[in-house]
């Protein structure tokens, strides 16, 4: 292969953290001009190679090269030096900052020690223009929804001038505007000569957008080749080892259940004018470009925030609920989007986790039971295939490990109505798998879900019927004939909304 | 202006933006005072004005350091002790053959040591600043009380006159220390101040010397509280082991009241600088209606609950 010196390369890297080997000689090589995706499922050493690469980690064997030559130590500061730029999961940016102060921190320009605020000005907005970023740039970024600061950590990065971007999962939060956005800019900069690492869970992006793909599995590097040779299933088959046509639970026919969502003109929050009934047996799928009332129309039903209707029986009572504890009462348990700020004590056990919704119904004598806590954390660790020692933290859990436990643990309150914020947001392909049929099973046995999502496929091949949000309001409600990526995708962008209006 | 130059206008559309969040707290503030001008008139003259700027000056200079903390995401709870070790050196040193340059070098000196030793700790062993600076307040008001067990020392007239006299210069002075403050704050250090405290993991990740912020802003914290101590002595005319305790306390509610947040990042300077005159005019107030010393007290923290307890309930209703 005579192709161009890797801009950067890692030759056999191992890195383990206290004994545990999360890096197994792993070797990645990014080219100028390549759009080079990183692929596996969490838990697959994706976020250390990252570290090793941006030199946030150095690795404990095995080499790091940067235009051919070993480096030595590899910090944040050479790695910046060398042109690295990271877009990290976790935005790095301040709130109280503006979106120009944010772009330029750390590598603002400077006249007589101080920012030069003209220079930064110019240079932000012409970046911005780029990305699409149309707020003004002296707006402080607390005032922007999550899909727009990922744009201003884009913008950050591009500052930089890098000749090395690395986007870890950047569409995690954007509106399908804003992947379009993205996906025009990685394209130019690649023309540009820039090199581009791209990792992402969502397939379709990864091919639609990268040449070569890099799949690592435990630790070790499954395949290293051009995308062309491979396709959708064959991916997913290199991270897990396990056919996809699987991934998706198959339907059953629907069982005319209960009633148990009838509202007429719900309102609440940003939501307004909402009508919808949804049977016991049935996984509805909210779906729509992110930010559209989706959470609010959630979080309306749960009582969780203030909510009007027409007429609303939910869970066979009389709502809207004023109190959360009443949506509880009816039935309602929900899953909040943020597991690891609103659904789960990160520092506290899988087993207390588990426990903590159930501790005022397995009380004896007004004293905790153990043996009956025992006895449920068993149950609930063995139905969701939750592996290994329940007294370890939460936080030391994956991801998709830590929202199975988010959503177990509502279960022995035995609730009639699931309300899941985006599950499965950057959660690995297996343990995706493992939760819809979870739910799929869920629905079987009598409950009604109503599943928020912002992954398409998952709406089309998961769900019964699909409602899509727009603006607040339902843009339309498909049945299971016709759900397609096309139609949600069409609802979403406002296309044609009159003719699929339900 | 040099600071003018080389900033563009987006230097300014960011400081206009800051101000608007504060205008509720500019509005209380000016009632306030018009409510003391109308009650005491005397704040009109000269004289008047220099007393009141003098006996905000050091609650200025103190709320100051302890929010330059705050915003980086620490607390001190040694800017009292330090205070008073600025006083005590002050009137140890002017005494002495260094003079009054000499004594103004020596408590500069104390101030940035021991702020930028607790920054160190704080930020190299990853302390929590609350413990570390609980420590230091003792450690401090031990050697104070080491230096000088009993009020003594003496700081020379005509500084006292100077700084404490019939002349606004203190208000001069603090001017000077806002001025100094913007231009520390355009440097790249200063904007890292917010980035820190906010988010401190981002703000390393984009190349901010997360340490150096943290060892910088404590240094300057102390700088100010040492000043404050300085110019309590010369206030008093000599120095004090334990004049500075209440400080500590009023310099936090000072910084709250200018709606400082508790966890780094959120607030803005000028907003604790009007908190600390807030505070102040608040106490001449209740002092001249005639509310007794104890119920002055009481008043003081409902004040300071409803002061942040009011934007938060206000942002909700409009939520709502």
């Amino acid at each position: 292969m005579d192709q161009a010196t890797p801009l950067i390369e890692a030759r056999a890297v191992s890195k383990a953290f206290f004994g545990n080997p999360v890096l197994k000689g792993v070797g990645i090589a990014l080219r100028p001009g390549r759009v080079h995706a990183l692929l596996g499922e969490n838990g697959a050493g994706k976020s250390t190679l990252i570290n090793l690469l941006s030199g946030a980690l150095q690795p404990d064997d095995g080499e790091i090269l940067i235009d051919g030559k070993p480096v030595a130590r590899l910090t944040p500061a050479s790695a910046r030096a060398a042109g690295i730029a990271v877009v990290q999961q976790e935005l790095s940016l301040a709130a109280e900052l503006s979106i120009a102060e944010n772009i330029g921190l750390g590598a603002a320009p400077r006249r007589f020690g101080m920012i030069d605020y003209g220079a930064l000005s110019r240079r932000a907005a012409e970046i911005c223009g780029l990305v699409g970023i149309t707020e003004p740039l002296d707006l402080p970024v607390g005032e922007l929804s999550l899909g727009r600061r990922q744009m201003v950590e884009i913008a950050k990065a591009l500052f930089r001038q890098p000749r090395i971007l690395i986007l870890d999962e950047p569409t995690s939060s954007l509106s399908a505007h804003e992947v379009a956005i993205l996906s025009g800019l990685v394209r130019t900069l690649a023309a540009r000569g820039i090199a581009i690492l791209y990792i992402s869970h969502r397939l379709n992006e990864v091919q639609s957008l990268c040449s070569h793909v890099t799949v690592l599995k435990d630790g070790v590097v499954t395949a290293d080749q051009s995308l062309a040779e491979v396709d959708a299933e064959g991916l997913v088959r290199l991270m897990v080892g396990r056919d996809p046509g699987e991934v998706f639970p198959p339907r059953g026919t629907p069982s005319g259940g209960e009633e148990l969502i009838d509202i007429e003109g719900f309102s609440a929050g940003m939501v307004h004018d909402v009508s919808l009934r949804a049977r016991a047996g049935e996984i509805v799928g909210i779906g729509g470009l992110v930010g559209q009332g989706q959470e609010d129309f959630m979080l309306g039903l749960y009582g969780a925030i203030d909510a009007s209707a027409r007429r609303a029986m939910i869970g066979g009572r009389p709502g809207p609920f004023a109190h959360v504890r009443a949506a509880n009462a009816a039935g309602l348990a929900y899953v909040p989007a943020d597991r690891k700020k609103e659904g789960l004590v990160l520092p506290h056990s899988i087993a207390s986790n588990l426990l903590l919704p159930s501790l005022g119904t397995l009380m004896k004598h007004g004293m905790r039971d153990r043996a009956a806590e025992a006895g449920l954390v068993a149950r609930l660790a063995e139905r969701l295939t939750i592996k290994g020692d329940t007294s370890r933290a939460v936080q030391a859990l994956s991801g998709g490990n830590q929202q199975k436990v988010a959503l177990a643990k509502w279960l022995p309150l035995v609730p009639r109505v699931l309300l899941l914020n985006d599950p499965t947001r950057g959660v690995d392909v297996g343990t995706k798998r493992e939760i819809y049929h979870m739910l799929r099973s869920f629905a079987d046995e009598g409950k009604l879900i109503l599943l928020i999502s912002s992954d398409t496929p998952e709406l089309v091949h998961l769900c019964d019927r699909v409602v899509v949000f727009r603006e607040g309001a339902v843009a339309a409600e498909l049945p299971r004939e016709a759900i397609s990526e096309e139609a949600i995708v069409g609802a979403a962008m406002g296309l044609g909304a009159k003719d699929r209006a339900a | 202006m040099s600071m003018a130059e080389g900033m563009g206008s987006l230097y300014f559309a960011i400081q206009r933006r800051r101000n608007r969040g504060l205008v509720g707290l500019y509005l209380v503030v000016g009632a306030f005072l018009v409510v003391y001008a109308f009650m005491f008139p005397g704040l009109l003259t000269i004289g008047g004005f220099s007393k009141f700027s003098q006996n905000w000056f050091p609650l200025a200079l103190v709320t100051m350091a302890q929010a330059l903390l705050m915003l980086n995401g620490g607390i001190s709870l040694a800017i009292g002790p330090l205070v008073s070790l600025g006083a005590v050196v002050a009137a140890l040193t002017m005494e002495g053959p260094a003079g009054v340059l000499g004594g103004l070098v020596a408590v500069v000196i104390v101030g940035l040591g021991i702020g930028a030793i607790t920054g160190a700790i704080v930020a190299y062993m990853r302390l929590p600043a609350i413990i570390v600076t609980l420590a230091g307040s003792f450690i401090i008001t031990g050697i104070a009380l080491i230096l000088l067990p009993r009020p003594g020392g003496f700081v020379p007239d005509w500084l006292s006159q100077l700084l404490a006299g019939h002349t606004p210069v203190a208000f001069g002075i603090l001017i000077l220390v806002v001025i100094g403050w913007k231009l520390f704050l355009a440097t790249p250090l200063g904007t890292g101040i917010y980035a820190v405290g906010d988010n401190p993991v981002g703000a390393f990740r984009s190349g901010v010397p997360v340490e150096r912020v943290r060892i910088v802003s404590f240094a300057l914290s102390g700088l100010l509280a040492a000043l404050a101590g300085l110019f309590v002595a010369a206030q008093t005319g000599s120095g004090d082991p334990v004049i500075g305790n209440p400080f500590t306390l009023n310099s936090i509610a000072g910084a709250v009241l200018g709606g400082v947040g508790f966890l780094g990042g959120k607030g803005a300077m000028r907003g604790a600088i009007c908190g600390s005159l807030l505070l102040s005019v608040m106490i001449n107030v209740m002092f001249f209606i005639g509310f007794p010393p104890v119920a002055q007290y009481v008043a003081q923290g409902v004040i300071i609950v409803g002061a942040v307890a009011i934007p938060e309930f206000a942002r909700r209703w409009r939520k709502a």
